[in-house]
């Protein structure tokens, strides 16, 4: 295997956690961060850790609001996130090829 | 490390991205549809007498199909206007849960009385629309998982409202209500049909208008 592809991978959507994010929003406008929380089953805090990580790195946005007077905090990919991932799929696909051969 | 660690990374990708694709397209607009539809069928059905039991059957059969192929219509336009597959892995989910509830449904609730005819016992058409209000709900409700969770309380609603209706239709208490000339024998079905196909769609149909924005996409 080519060192080099994993070396290219993004390291922070490699992370478990936060790949699971980055995938759940690839496929949906946005999310809720309950429904985040619900689907992947993480604790608040460890969430809030990993968003906040991809938000630093401009991969995630994150929108405060009120729905029925309740807050409401919504997740989406950004331009810049959709990218990264798309390349971080692509190297991945790279590296089962190359495995296969 | 696992020289199969990039597949199954890929393989936890496609999973979640599936699992997170929920069908939002376009509900406020079918669900308007529906209701406006079901409820001038209600009237129409109601005005033209349609009281046999096949007439019944095919009238509100005919209507159902009019109202998948405007559904579809409207999703298509959507995916049209968003430069998005129409045959998306989420409209592909809920179609694929709906169709056996719904077909079960339409056969169960239709058979009675088109093989009955015009011999159809005179309350068979509340029975139908019971029937077809269960099997209705059931299939809302399976595709509520794939769907936002509104629709899996919307399909609840129709189920328990059957179960209800189911025990008055069998307690009796409809033929009270037919003896005390609250609802007439020929009439209930429609009635039925239009409060639960019209109102109640039309109702949420308003009520997702107003509360959703821009969650169309599949």
């Amino acid at each position: 295997m080519n060192p080099e592809l994993l070396l290219q991978l993004d390291r922070v959507i490699h992370e478990k956690g936060r790949l699971a994010i980055m995938s759940m929003l690839a496929a949906s406008p946005e999310l809720s961060f309950t429904e985040l929380r619900d689907a992947l089953a993480m604790t608040d805090g460890n969430l809030t850790t990993h968003i906040r990580a991809l938000q630093q790195e401009g991969y995630v946005a994150v929108a405060k609001s009120y729905q029925k007077n309740r807050p409401l905090t919504t997740c989406s990919l950004t331009p810049a996130g959709r990218k990264a991932f798309a390349e971080y799929i692509h190297l991945l696909e790279q590296i089962v090829r190359q495995n296969k051969k | 490390m696992n020289s199969n660690w990039a597949e199954e990374n890929l393989q936890t990708i496609r999973t979640l991205m599936e699992r997170s694709a929920v069908y939002r397209r376009a509900l406020a607009p079918i669900m308007l549809l529906a209701g406006l539809v079901g409820l001038a069928a209600a009237v129409i059905g109601l005005l033209l007498h349609l009281d046999s039991g096949r007439g019944f059957c095919t009238f509100w059969l005919g209507t159902a199909v009019i109202v998948v192929a405007g559904a579809f219509l409207i999703a298509r336009q959507q995916a049209i206007k968003d430069k998005e597959a129409f045959w998306s892995p989420p409209t592909r989910r809920v179609a694929q849960t709906m169709w056996p509830l719904l077909l079960a449904g339409a056969v169960l609730g239709g058979t009675p009385m088109v093989v009955g005819g015009g011999d159809a016992p005179p309350d068979c058409d509340s029975l139908t629309a019971i029937i077809w209000i269960l099997f209705y709900g059931c299939a809302l409700h399976a595709a509520g998982f794939f769907m936002p969770r509104g629709i899996k309380l919307f399909g609840l609603l129709f189920m328990a409202s059957a179960c209800v209706l189911f025990y008055a239709f069998f307690s009796g208490i409809f033929y009270v209500l037919f003896f005390t000339g609250w609802i007439s024998e020929s009439i209930s079905g429609h009635w039925l049909m239009g409060f639960f196909f019209g109102v109640l769609h039309l109702a949420y149909g308003a009520y997702l208008y107003l509360t959703e924005k821009g969650k169309n996409a599949a």
